[in-house]
């Protein structure tokens, strides 16, 4: 069977279509929200020597 | 090699093997599946949502053990307790994308099948109520700022994981719009053979893909409580030294 129908007019290949990449797109843009924080907190913990630092410096 | 490379190459591994099956289900959902006689192609939503619906009463009880084990531990060994509190609110993070998507693809389903996006029914209406609570749960994780919240979130976890046994029974239970179980729903219930690897194949790649999802959010929220014992423990050496 060809996919091209799932491209077509009808409110079923519409709806169809609307499941199987909305699916990807909920999990996908979880999955890299994840990934934004992990990168991010990776940087707050190599960050916090230096914020130390200057923290006893300013003491 | 170090153990925090391999655990990495482990989630990298496992990243791609699971998004191999899925592509693989995917296309057998899509194109190798025939057609179902009553529905036509809309059945094919079928390969998403009941596999998504049935992790998304899966991760719940992920959530109710780590929440019990919370609980149990935050008197007793406070630092298990904060792994604890990982794996809560990382399950509980998994169970509303799943349950968000279950809802949306079962909608999607509704209006083509039923000519109706939604109804009041027992099964919509429990896994609504499931989804409100999680995200309830969530809200009360961000928002609230007294020191009781984890143990208030664990709590209301609790609750939560009442209503799974709820959602999964109603259609056994009560007259619903929801079509009858397709597995375990008595003598005329089951998928056709030609359907079976489409889904399954399905079922193990969601369950791969929802399981590493639980891993790496629980290995970020791990990393913050890292962050956020040495911020603590940075103020504390300061307040210190400022009283020296």
């Amino acid at each position: 069977m060809k996919l091209s129908w799932i491209f077509g007019p009808s409110m079923e290949a519409h709806h169809l279509l609307y499941a199987y990449v909305t699916v990807w797109l909920i999990q996908g843009g979880y999955a890299a929200w994840i990934a934004l924080q992990w990168a991010r907190t990776g940087k707050e913990l190599q960050s916090d020597p230096a914020d130390s630092s200057q923290f006893d410096e300013d003491s | 090699m170090k153990r925090s490379r391999i655990l990495g190459l482990v989630g990298i591994v496992w990243l791609l093997a699971s998004l191999g099956v899925i592509a693989y289900a995917t296309r057998l959902g899509l194109i190798l599946a025939p057609v179902d006689a009553l529905q036509g192609n809309i059945f094919r939503i079928i390969y998403y949502h009941v596999p998504t619906s049935m992790l998304s009463l899966l991760f719940p009880y992920v959530n109710l053990v780590a929440s019990l084990f919370y609980l149990y531990w935050r008197q007793r060994d406070p630092l298990k307790a904060l792994t604890a509190d990982a794996v809560a609110i990382s399950s509980a993070e998994v169970t509303v994308v799943y349950a968000t998507i279950c809802l949306w693809t079962g909608m999607l389903w509704g209006r083509v099948a039923w000519g109706i996006w939604w109804t009041w029914d027992a099964r919509l209406t429990s896994m609504l109520l499931l989804w409100l609570l999680y995200v309830s749960y969530l809200m009360l994780r961000r928002l609230s700022s007294t020191g009781q919240t984890h143990t208030l979130a664990a709590v209301l976890s609790v609750f939560a994981g009442i209503d799974v046994p709820i959602v999964y029974m109603s259609i056994r239970w009560w007259r619903t719009q929801h079509p009858a179980p397709v597995f375990g729903g008595g003598g005329d219930s089951g998928l056709d053979p030609s359907m079976r690897p489409a889904f399954w194949f399905n079922v193990l790649g969601w369950a791969m893909w929802g399981i590493f999802l639980l891993v790496f959010r629980y290995m970020l929220e791990r990393r913050r409580q890292e962050s956020e014992q040495d911020a603590a423990l940075q103020a504390i050496e300061a307040s210190l030294e400022i009283a020296q």
